[in-house]
């Protein structure tokens, strides 16, 4: 499902260049939950970046859905996401000037299906924000802000869902609840789920956790199925 | 990609319906948040002004091709000393052209007790082409309008002739041989301002062309005024006409051609001033609108950044992205077109009302054009100013999502501002269509900029120190001015651009109003007398003084020539270029005085025209033709000398001052020479002093004046001015009676006229500054909203760090206030200097330093600056930081 090869980023700094990512290989497969850890500037979120076509590499290959986005430009790789990926990010990067509904109904219209606000309707309801629909993101707490960010990532039934840091902003209880709703739609959708987190116990869910350490991955370890799901 | 997953992803129609839907559902909500709200007042402050103002300037031409029916009675008339080739009248008629023919002349009027001086006027059947000439059966009673003149054998009278020659409608009266009916009193006729000398000369008797043999007064060598009248309703075929005319070489000289700008100088100027002024304030209106638009928009596109960047995480491409701001900003133009043409319109409407008293005709409806050059305006400004940073918006990375501080500065640099400048010079050089205006205010902000570069970076180079400095408010602001140094000179140049926009205005304004007010002042004299002898002087003073008339000084009035300069011919400068010289001879021998230079014909300058656009030539037009001089002791009002030394107390004789113009057209210099010829004898006198005239205030002028003692002995005769009120005019009769070789000239009706136009000419362009004023403090307020945000931060962060409120609002007083003090010194030059060049080249003005402004100025932009800073950022201390931060993370 997604593949990266030799992955380098560098970056030019006022000290020099600086290499964030050095040669990353990996592959995740259809329906994985792929938790990426690692201490802070340890190069996580570049790599989600890349992963999701979000930026491009220095050197090296990404390969999502067989497409490589080293190959793209970004008008390829943006009509890419708009197909395959949906987004989860940690301050969850609802567009303001829209309701609760028309956040959802965003991506549904931008891949030019006329259902979009039936659709969206019926995913809030699966997050449990029916009765919030017509609300903004101000007028929503932090939790359901995000509630509101995971429905729009599964709006347009991607195929591979990446979350930046999902928990980041939210207190402890809320912060397991948005995880079992994130879970539980993953479930229903088939979705391959990529996320970055510091938080322990929501790796220790997934069935695999990558640990980066300076831009190189230190570890790559697989949980059993029982310890994903019963966590 | 894969050709399926490609193919799935283009569903064109359906996928540009949605973007719709999105764009303007992001419209709407920009538009509930107030985010839109600036730039949509300054588009519509664009598209109003230039809207208005094109609507006026559209009716107004149309207007005043349709007033020339009261000035002239015709389109275009052909006029000359002696008798007009038939073939002009037969080329008219050929080309399809109406025609007309009037002959004027002094005569005396005889009745079977009493005498007087008439200007006659024979007209023919046709007469008049434009206008309506209004009779009465009965002296100041209501009249009539008829589209003829008499029929044969009848005249119309003034109503003042009849008690002066002591009959009655009904009765006849001699003209020449003639005997004719007075079958009405004529109260008006169209072309009666815009007629010649002989036109004004005592008052009106109309009568039929084929009464004019029988007369028998028109005879060889006899001063008559022959014109030939034209009209049409196609422009283009009395533009061909007068082409036609000038084409013909031998006429040059002996006949001329005009239309009703030509006829009333005063008029035209005043109106020309003000479409100029009108003009200039719509580009400034548009320009200042321009940067608001700027200003909003790139505030606006920096809002967006993360919008766009979600956008794109969401599979928007950059297309997708141009396509939703394009449709954003469409929207908003087409409803900001609307509502500028509403507005257009009422404000066309205003200056119209304001004018109404002058516009004698039912104006004819707008064309469509004022409407289409509106909507482009909004179009250009758009984008020139708006689109750039917007398109910049599509290179936001989508990696924003992840980091926020991803980039911005990129964007920024990807803004073309060239598009904003280019797009301003063609705005300014479509609308005025004059490459000295457009050049004009191109160099002063090119200049202002430059300045402003140079001036900044000297200021806020010194010290680059570190930090805050947060313990002092002074140096708080100090520093927070030279950390926002590129921004801080972005904003003091937009001040500066408009608050210099604003001066110019206001000073041009005030230097227009006021030379105006000083060219034709209420107490202005409104009849001329001449051909008075000095024994009739007393005789005068005392009528004027028992009938409370107010009399002025009597001027000597003689013919003279100049015959020779040092010794030698004169040699007039040939560099008045081809079509002055033409003008200069064309005029030479005109006889035939119009109206509109009553003043000066009257004062011994039958060939002088009024001061205006181009008039050198035609003020100095006559050359070395004989020209009528004067002698006095003093130097007269409204003149000034400007080489040389008016002779002193005790004057000797044998000297003479000339005006500037004519001196340099002669190449004169002080203590030459002259030999003038005088009543067939040679008189000398050496030139003492060179003099400025102003040719436009209806009162004598000369540009020749002898020191007294030089020509006294020569004989001559005397000339004077007096203001007569309404009531005061049935006195004339006695007047001439008393003095019966008296000749009075009454322009009365055309100083009332001027006075009325420039009264109302003066209300539009005040009505214009308010306009400007508007997008000027559309503009100010844009500025500093556009760096509310950073300092909303920043002051929320200094605050949470412990900094009061005082420490804030001070520190923040004195940065708005600093570089109010350095924009409004910065304008005030920029504005003296363009003012300069605006006055000079444009409005035909001398310039002056205005002292007064260079305190103001400063102190003005001090005062709005840090009063609309204070103003828009006073939140900073009221809300909570921490609600602060929190909307602005």
């Amino acid at each position: 499902m997604i593949e990266t090869r030799n992955l380098v980023k560098s970056v030019d700094t006022s000290e020099g260049l600086l290499t964030i990512l050095k040669g990353i290989t990996l592959k995740v497969n259809e329906g994985e939950i792929v938790a990426i850890v690692g201490a802070s500037g340890s190069g996580k979120s570049t790599l989600l970046g890349l992963m999701a076509g979000l930026d491009g590499a220095t050197s090296g290959d990404v390969l999502l859905d067989d497409n490589n986005l080293t190959e793209m430009d970004e008008e390829q790789r943006a009509m890419l996401r708009g197909q395959l990926v949906g987004f989860v990010f940690q301050s969850f990067q609802l567009l303001p000037s829209l309701t609760a509904l028309e956040n959802v109904m965003l991506p549904i219209e931008l891949k030019g299906d006329d259902q979009a606000r039936d659709k969206a309707k019926q995913l809030l309801q699966r997050v449990g924000l029916e009765e919030r629909w017509h609300h903004y993101p101000n007028q929503l707490s932090g939790g359901e802000q995000q509630r509101v960010a995971i429905a729009r990532a599964f709006a347009t039934q991607a195929q591979i869902l990446f979350a930046d840091e999902p928990t980041g902003n939210l207190d402890t209880a809320t912060g397991k609840k948005v995880i079992e709703l994130l879970f539980e739609l993953n479930r229903e959708f088939s979705t391959t789920l990529v996320l970055v987190t510091h938080d322990e116990r929501l790796a220790q869910r997934c069935n695999r956790v990558i640990k980066l350490v300076a831009g190189e991955i230190a570890e790559d370890t697989t949980n059993t199925v029982e310890e994903s799901v019963s966590a | 990609m894969p050709e399926a997953a490609l193919n799935s992803l283009n569903k064109p129609s359906a996928m540009s319906s949605n973007l719709f839907t999105v764009a303007l559902r992001l419209l709407w909500r920009d538009w509930n948040g107030g985010e839109l709200r600036l730039l949509f007042i300054a588009l519509v402050m664009a598209v109003t002004s230039v809207t208005g103002i094109a609507l006026f300037t559209d009716r107004l031409e149309k207007a005043l091709l349709l007033e020339s029916a009261n000035m002239l009675a015709a389109d275009r008339i052909v006029s000359g000393r002696g008798e007009l080739p038939e073939e002009i009248l037969v080329e008219g008629q050929t080309r399809g052209l109406r025609t007309a023919q009037t002959l004027s002349f002094t005569s005396m009027a005889f009745s079977d007790s009493s005498n007087m001086l008439v200007a006659a006027k024979a007209v023919s059947d046709a007469y008049p082409l434009r206008g309506e000439v209004i009779i009465t059966e009965a002296a100041f009673t209501r009249g009539r309008p008829i589209l003829s003149g008499p029929p044969p054998g009848e005249v119309w009278l003034e109503a003042r002739a009849l008690p002066a020659l002591e009959i009655e409608v009904g009765d006849t009266v001699f003209v020449g041989e003639a005997e004719l009916l007075v079958s009405e009193i004529i109260i008006t006729e169209p072309d009666r301002t815009g007629g010649s000398m002989m036109d004004n000369a005592g008052p009106r008797l109309m009568l039929n062309m084929a009464d004019v043999p029988a007369t028998n007064v028109v005879q060889l060598g006899s001063r008559v005024s022959y014109r030939y009248l034209f009209a049409s309703d196609e422009l283009s075929e009395l533009d061909d006409f007068e082409q036609w005319f000038r084409a013909q070489e031998e006429w040059r000289g002996r006949f001329y051609i005009r239309d009703v700008r030509d006829e009333s100088q005063e008029v035209a100027d005043a109106l020309d001033r003000a479409e100029s002024f009108l003009l200039l304030g719509s580009l400034f209106a548009v320009i200042l609108a321009g940067v608001a638009i700027a200003l909003t928009a790139k505030r606006y596109s920096e809002r967006h950044y993360d919008y766009v960047a979600i956008l794109k995480t969401l599979g928007c491409t950059s297309s997708q992205i141009t396509f939703i701001y394009l449709t954003v900003q469409l929207v908003l133009a087409f409803f900001a077109v609307v509502a500028g043409w509403v507005l257009g319109w009422l404000v066309q409407l205003g200056i119209l009302r304001l004018l109404e008293s002058i516009m004698l005709v039912e104006l004819p409806e707008p064309g469509l054009q004022p409407y289409v050059i509106g909507a482009l305006t909004a179009v250009i400004c758009l984008l020139a100013f708006a689109l750039p940073p917007l398109l910049a918006l599509r290179e936001t990375p989508p990696l924003r999502v992840l980091r926020k501080d991803m980039s911005q500065q990129k964007i920024s640099d990807k803004v073309p501002y060239a598009f904003g400048i280019l797009g301003t010079i063609s705005l300014v050089y479509w609308y005025s269509q004059d490459l000295v205006l457009t050049s004009v205010l191109v160099s002063s902000v090119a200049g202002i900029a430059l300045f402003l570069s140079i001036v900044s970076y000297l200021f806020l180079r010194s010290g680059g120190s570190a930090g805050m400095k947060a313990g002092n408010a002074w140096k708080l602001a100090m520093t927070a001015a030279r950390r926002r140094r590129s921004q801080n000179v972005l904003q003091v140049m937009v001040f500066s651009v408009t608050i210099m926009s604003l001066l110019i205005l206001t000073l041009l304004r005030t230097d227009l109003i006021d030379e105006w007010q000083a060219q034709l002042p209420e107490d202005t004299p409104n009849h001329f007398m001449m051909n008075i002898t000095r024994n009739q002087i007393g005789e005068i003073e005392n009528f004027f003084a028992n009938n409370g008339i107010q009399g002025n000084a009597f001027y000597p009035l003689i013919s003279a020539r100049v015959t020779r300069v040092n010794g030698d011919e004169p040699n007039p400068e040939g560099n008045l270029g081809d079509d002055e010289q033409n003008t200069l001879t064309e005029n030479a021998n005109l006889d035939d005085v119009e109206l509109s230079e009553a003043a000066q014909a009257a004062a011994g300058e039958p060939d002088t025209g009024a001061a205006g656009e181009g008039e050198e030539g035609r003020r100095v037009r006559g050359g070395l033709s004989r020209r009528q001089v004067t002698w006095a002791d003093k130097v007269p009002p409204d003149n000034g000398i400007t080489a040389g030394e008016w002779w002193g107390e005790k004057p000797q004789a044998g000297y003479v001052s000339i005006e500037q113009d004519y001196a340099e057209w002669l190449d004169l210099e002080l203590g030459d020479r002259l030999e003038f010829e005088i009543n067939q004898q040679t008189v000398y006198a050496e030139v003492s002093n060179f003099r400025s005239v102003r040719w436009d205030n209806m009162q004598p002028n000369f540009f020749i004046i002898f020191s007294p003692g030089t020509i006294d002995h020569l004989g001559g005769t005397y000339l004077s001015t007096a203001l007569m009120e309404q009531e005061q005019k049935m006195l004339l009769n006695d007047l001439i009676r008393l003095v019966p070789t008296m000749v009075v000239i009454e322009i009365d009706a055309l100083i009332e006229q001027i006075q009325t136009i420039i009264a109302q000419v003066t209300s539009a362009i005040e009505l214009i500054s308010v306009l400007v004023l508007v997008c000027g403090a559309l503009v100010l307020l844009s500025c500093v909203n556009a760096s509310l945000d950073e300092r909303f931060h920043e002051n929320a962060i200094l605050r949470t760090l412990g900094a009061g409120q005082k420490l804030i609002m001070t520190s923040l007083l004195i940065e708005f206030a600093t570089i109010g003090f350095i924009a409004g010194l910065i304008a005030t030059i920029g504005a003296e200097a363009s003012l300069y060049y605006l006055q000079q080249e444009v409005f035909q003005q001398d310039f002056s330093f205005h002292y007064w402004v260079w305190p103001l100025g400063p102190l003005l932009g001090m005062l709005i600056i840090a009063g609309l800073g204070i103003l828009s950022t006073r939140g900073v201390v009221q809300i909570s930081p921490l609600n602060v931060l929190r909307r602005l993370t």
